[in-house]
Parts: structure tokens; C-alpha cells; sequence
């Protein structure tokens, strides 16, 4: 009599009790043979599964250095609570995201020193020229937004952005099928074969940017993004001349929840990417773990536009160093109607016309 | 002295009567409703078309019902009667009869000399389509009149070149408001499509799930890989029959009891 040990069917998830003297198994519950090996290997598999780690150690920032700040200037804005910071030679400003008047709150005082800046790149021609761009080849944009085209506001921002770098080791379990058929004169046989597919490695990620400003939307810096980080400089003052700043709200370890979502997502894609030559793959367990995890704290380039069109607000934003611009576009419900049905009644009459001469041939 | 003038009358009758081959036509009618189907304004005018299609054509149209089979299959009791009824024009005794037995819901349509020709298997199949709904529902009057109308037609065909068969069966009539009605939900969708691609494209702000673009260059290491068979499961079914019937067209055609041959088919309504 061999040693009894209890397995978990990989089939149903039912218990089997293994004897080891008998080689071939049979699930009780579903009559799914399995090798003895097999459900052995697939129990250590099992084991093997961890939970995600995820941890970062915060080094972002600096503190700085006696009268540094000394030329810094911070206003905020009555309207939005937006905190801007320029230097003390900025002329009257107004907010670069609601557009209305800011006033001066004092001297910059707190929050850390940037590590790095990505210095503008273009300029706001640059980006006056982009927005018409933007506004080309928009077949349902109203006509009369499109020649009214006052822009209110060219601001360029610098934004604070945190930077997430880490090394991802990663072990995702999977279960695939494959598929075969094949028939005699008789039948048709479909057979599908269940494996358990593991994959283990892996990963690193630089420099992953999370947007640290409330009053800029998350998706909007990710709209923009990729920033090219080898033109990165260290931070000094004199870059933040003749631009705004704007001072991180969200600190790093509120951001650190969008970086593990982006970098999981990433390393699952990477490692799914891996199993090939199945018919179907379902991802079953796994876990991330995170090692050498470093923040870091950057200001990244961002032209704001803002028009007021029928009294709502509209945000464009690009990219200051790669110039991709991006920001939604109010909708014409005339011409999108027009388009709708007059597309609907030229498409319809072809498809009936073409049934038709199918009908006489 | 009887006698004479009957031979008068005889010879005057032939003399204004141009002969035709065989009186059989006027031997029995072509109506038959031995199952009292139709009412008699029904078969007054029923009777009146078959006449009228089957002198034209020189093919007798016959449509016979019955209660009762008297123990017969459907194509037998199809063939003797038309056969031992004295039906058909001509050497070849062309003609199509239609049977209808209230006993067991069969109907049967037994082709003879030219019929078999006119109205071959496939022709038969698709006649028989057009008149089975109302057979069903019934309506005896309705489909009979069907049948009629098109043997007639295929005579017709198959007077005036290839009879109408497997690939060559007369047109559908032109679906209008179906085909109408696909159209107009096709284009709509295509149109919200287009539409929809189109508005796609006045919204540019959107969030990135993932950091691909932060990926350090060849960072990616696969330190375990592992494909490990669990199990299998075999699924077996039965393969779909499948209709042998690519026959080339034409009609397949038996010998009856009185030795004719007869086209024909049938089934239960």
C-alpha cells in the first residue's frame, strides 16, 4: 500500500485521492484520466503561486538649497485652486487651465526640488501651428468652431510628473487548450488537450511617468506621452524662466497605484506574448514582484491651449519636446446627422441595387 | 332504318368534329373529388381551367381526391387510374394527375407520356413547394389552382425548348420588400460605422493602460517556461447525413400494372 496524498483535479477542481501504486488516475467527479506525474507537477505548480509585491521606495526629490527658491514666485487661482509657480519677472498671468486671473500668493516655499527637467523643446508657434493641425480632417467638427479660432490661452507648463523604475519579476500560470479535428466516414472527433502553461522571468521598466498634478488630467498627460527621457536635464531654476510650473499635489505614493496598473499590465502582455501555438489561453494565477523600485521627480514639457467655445471650456495639450497634441473636439450633431442618413441612403440604394442585378443574372 | 340515321348523325358528327387521336379526355372528367373537397362553385370553375389547359396543350391535366386508397400505395393508385380511366393524348398518353387521399394525408402526382418530360423530379419538387402550404391549411381550391397554373407554364417550357429542371427551374419572383429592408438595415449600420469612425476621430484624450514605451530595451528574461500536458477530452458526433440527390435531372420513371410508364412522386401534406 502506497502513501495516500490528496490532489485537486486540474479538470474540475475536485479532490483525488492518489495511491502511488496505481500509475493512471481517474477524477471521481469528471472521469478525466490524468498521469501520475502529471497531477504532481500540477500541484507543485499550484504551490509555486504567489501574491503580487508590488513596493516602492521613495528617493524622489530633493530639498533646496538656500536661496534657490529665492526667485520663485507661487500664485494660485481663485477659480480652480490651481498653484502655479513662476519666476519673480512673470508678467500678469492667468491660469493656464481655467484661463481666469491668479494672484500672488508669495514666495515659493515647500514641496521638494525636482530631479530632473525635460527643457521645452518647440515653441508656441510651434503649438499654434499644431492646433490647426489638430483641427484637419475632422468632418463633423462645426465649421463655425474651426474659423472662430480664438485661442484664449497659449501656456507652456511644466508639469510635475513622477518616475517609476523597477524590475519586475514576474511567474503567470495559464491554462491553454489545443485544438485538433479530424472525422471517418462516420463521425467528427474534436479533441481538446488542457495544459498548464507557466512562464517566469523578467522585466524592467524605466522611468514610467504618473501625472502629479490634480489639476491635469491623467488621461490628458497620457494622451501625450511618450516624453523622451534621455533629453532629461538636471533641475536648476533658470529653466522654469519665461514658463510656469506647476506643483505636485498627488504625492509619490498616491501615484504609485497608476504605475503597478500600467507596469502589471505591461509584464502580463509581455510574458502572455510568450505562449504560443494554443487555440485558447486563459490566464489563471500569477504574481509580479518588484525589486529595486526608485521614484524620481521630473518636470516634463506641456503646451496648454484653452478655447471657450458656446461657453464651455476646451483643453488642448502637447507634447513640448515631440509636439503630439492632443484634446477632444466639440461634436456638430447637424452634420453628423447628415452624414448618418445621407451615408445610410447611398450605401442602401447601392446594397439594393446590387441585390437586384444579383436577382437578374 | 334506326340504325341509318345513326350512322348520319355519326358520320356528321365526325365530319364537324375534327378527329382527334384518342376520345379519351372525354371519357371521365378530369375532376375527380371522390373526397368532397371543394364546393361545387369550386369545382365548376376548377374543372372549366383543366379543360382549357389540358385541350391547348394536349396534355391532360387530371386532379383526382379520394378517401380511400382501397389498399393501394399512392403511386400505384395514381397510375391505374389514370391508366384504366382511359386519360392522355396522344400514342404516349400524355398527361400529369394529381392525387389527393384524405386516408393517410398523401398526395401524389403521376406524370405520363409528355408529362414526364414537362415536369421532371426537380420541376415536380419545386411544384410541389408552392402548393403544399396551402394543402396543408387546407386550402384544397387554392393549391389546386397552384398546380395547375403551373403545369401549364412548365408545358409550356417544355413545348418551347429545355423543360424547366434542376438548374434551370423558373425564377423566384424578385423579393422586394425583404431585399428592401436588408438594404436600408445594412446601410444604417454601415453608416454608424462610418459615422462613428468619424467622431472617433474628435476625441484624442485617452488613458494608457500600459507602459510598453518604458520597457527597458532587451530587459525581458525568461527564466522558467514550462508547457505541461494536463489532460484531454474527446468529443465524437455523429456526422450530418448527406443528400445523396446531385442527380443530373430529368425523371426517374417505373412501370405501372397496366405496363405504362409513369413518372412521379409524392408525399403527406
Amino acid at each position: 500500500m502506497g502513501e495516500i496524498q490528496e490532489y485537486k483535479c486540474p479538470c474540475c477542481g475536485g479532490g483525488i485521492a492518489f495511491d502511488s501504486n496505481v500509475q493512471k488516475m481517474k477524477c471521481p467527479y469528471c472521469d478525466t484520466e490524468f498521469e501520475m506525474e502529471t497531477l504532481a507537477g500540477y500541484d507543485s505548480e499550484l504551490k509555486n503561486d504567489r501574491a503580487d509585491d508590488m513596493k516602492w521606495e521613495s528617493s524622489a526629490g530633493k530639498e533646496w538649497q538656500d536661496g534657490e527658491t529665492d526667485g520663485l514666485r507661487t500664485y494660485v487661482c481663485k477659480s480652480c485652486g490651481g498653484e502655479i509657480v513662476c519666476d519673480e519677472n512673470a508678467a500678469a498671468l492667468s491660469c493656464p487651465y481655467c484661463g481666469n486671473p491668479v494672484v500672488l500668493m508669495g514666495q515659493f516655499k515647500g514641496a521638494l526640488k525636482p530631479d530632473y527637467v525635460i527643457p521645452f523643446k518647440l515653441d508656441k508657434k510651434a503649438a499654434k501651428a499644431a492646433l490647426k493641425r489638430h483641427y484637419e480632417g475632422k468632418r463633423l467638427l462645426p465649421k463655425v468652431f474651426k474659423e472662430e479660432n480664438h485661442i484664449d490661452e497659449v501656456k507652456g507648463v511644466y508639469v510635475p510628473f513622477w518616475l517609476f523604475d523597477a524590475g519586475a519579476d514576474a511567474n503567470i500560470r495559464y491554462k491553454a487548450t489545443k485544438v485538433r479535428a479530424w472525422s471517418d466516414s462516420k463521425y467528427d472527433y474534436t479533441e481538446t488537450s488542457f495544459f498548464a502553461v507557466t512562464r517566469g522571468g523578467n522585466i524592467a521598466f524605466e522611468k514610467v511617468p504618473v501625472d502629479g498634478s490634480t489639476k491635469m488630467p491623467d488621461d490628458f498627460m497620457e494622451s501625450i506621452e511618450p516624453f523622451d527621457f534621455s533629453e532629461a536635464v538636471d533641475f536648476k531654476t533658470a529653466y522654469l524662466a519665461g514658463y510656469l510650473a506647476d506643483k505636485y499635489d498627488v504625492d509619490a505614493g498616491q501615484s504609485v497605484e497608476r504605475a503597478n496598473v500600467r507596469i502589471r499590465q505591461s509584464t502580463e502582455d509581455a510574458f502572455g506574448a510568450t505562449v504560443k501555438g494554443y487555440t485558447t489561453v486563459v490566464r489563471e494565477a500569477g504574481s509580479i514582484q518588484l525589486h529595486n523600485g526608485k521614484i524620481k521627480y521630473a518636470l516634463f514639457p506641456v503646451w496648454l491651449l484653452s478655447t471657450t467655445w458656446k461657453g464651455k471650456n476646451y483643453l488642448f495639450a502637447m507634447n513640448g519636446q515631440t509636439g503630439k497634441m492632443v484634446g477632444d473636439l466639440p461634436l456638430d450633431k447637424t452634420a453628423y446627422a447628415k452624414w448618418l442618413f445621407g451615408l445610410t441612403g447611398i450605401i442602401s440604394a447601392a446594397v439594393f441595387a446590387a441585390s437586384y442585378l444579383l436577382w437578374l443574372l | 332504318m334506326k340504325k341509318r340515321i345513326f350512322m348520319v348523325y355519326f358520320a356528321l358528327v365526325l365530319l364537324f368534329f375534327p378527329v382527334s387521336p384518342v376520345f379519351a379526355a372525354e371519357d371521365a372528367p378530369r375532376l375527380v373529388d371522390g373526397a368532397d373537397l371543394l364546393t361545387d362553385s369550386e369545382e365548376t370553375a376548377l374543372r372549366d381551367k383543366l379543360d382549357e389547359i389540358s385541350e391547348r396543350q394536349q396534355v391532360d391535366l387530371v386532379i383526382v381526391t379520394t378517401d380511400s386508397l382501397e389498399g393501394k400505395s399512392p403511386m400505384e393508385f395514381a397510375d391505374d387510374f389514370y391508366d384504366y380511366n382511359g386519360y392522355g393524348f396522344g400514342d404516349s398518353y400524355d398527361g400529369v394527375l394529381f392525387l389527393i387521399s384524405m386516408e393517410e394525408r398523401d398526395w401524389h402526382i403521376s406524370t405520363t407520356g409528355f408529362g414526364i418530360t414537362a415536369i421532371t423530379d426537380a420541376g415536380r419538387e419545386y411544384i410541389s413547394e408552392k402548393f403544399l402550404g396551402d394543402l396543408s391549411d387546407g386550402e384544397y381550391g387554392a393549391a389546386f389552382t397552384a398546380f395547375a397554373q403551373l403545369c401549364d407554364a412548365f408545358i409550356t417550357q417544355a413545348r418551347e425548348g429545355e423543360p424547366y429542371d434542376v438548374g434551370n427551374l423558373p425564377k423566384e419572383p424578385f423579393p422586394l420588400l425583404m431585399n428592401l429592408a436588408i438594404a436600408l438595415i445594412a446601410g444604417f449600420l454601415l453608416s454608424f460605422i462610418i459615422t462613428s469612425v468619424m467622431r472617433g476621430k474628435l476625441k484624442s484624450v485617452h488613458s494608457q493602460p500600459m507602459a510598453d514605451s518604458y520597457i527597458k530595451r532587451d530587459s525581458m528574461h525568461l527564466t522558467k517556461q514550462s508547457d505541461m500536458f494536463l489532460y484531454r477530452h474527446v468529443n465524437r458526433s455523429r456526422k450530418p447525413e448527406h443528400d445523396e440527390s446531385s442527380y443530373s435531372g430529368g425523371s426517374v420513371t417505373h412501370t405501372s400494372s397496366s405496363g405504362r410508364s409513369h413518372g412521379g412522386g409524392g408525399g403527406k401534406f
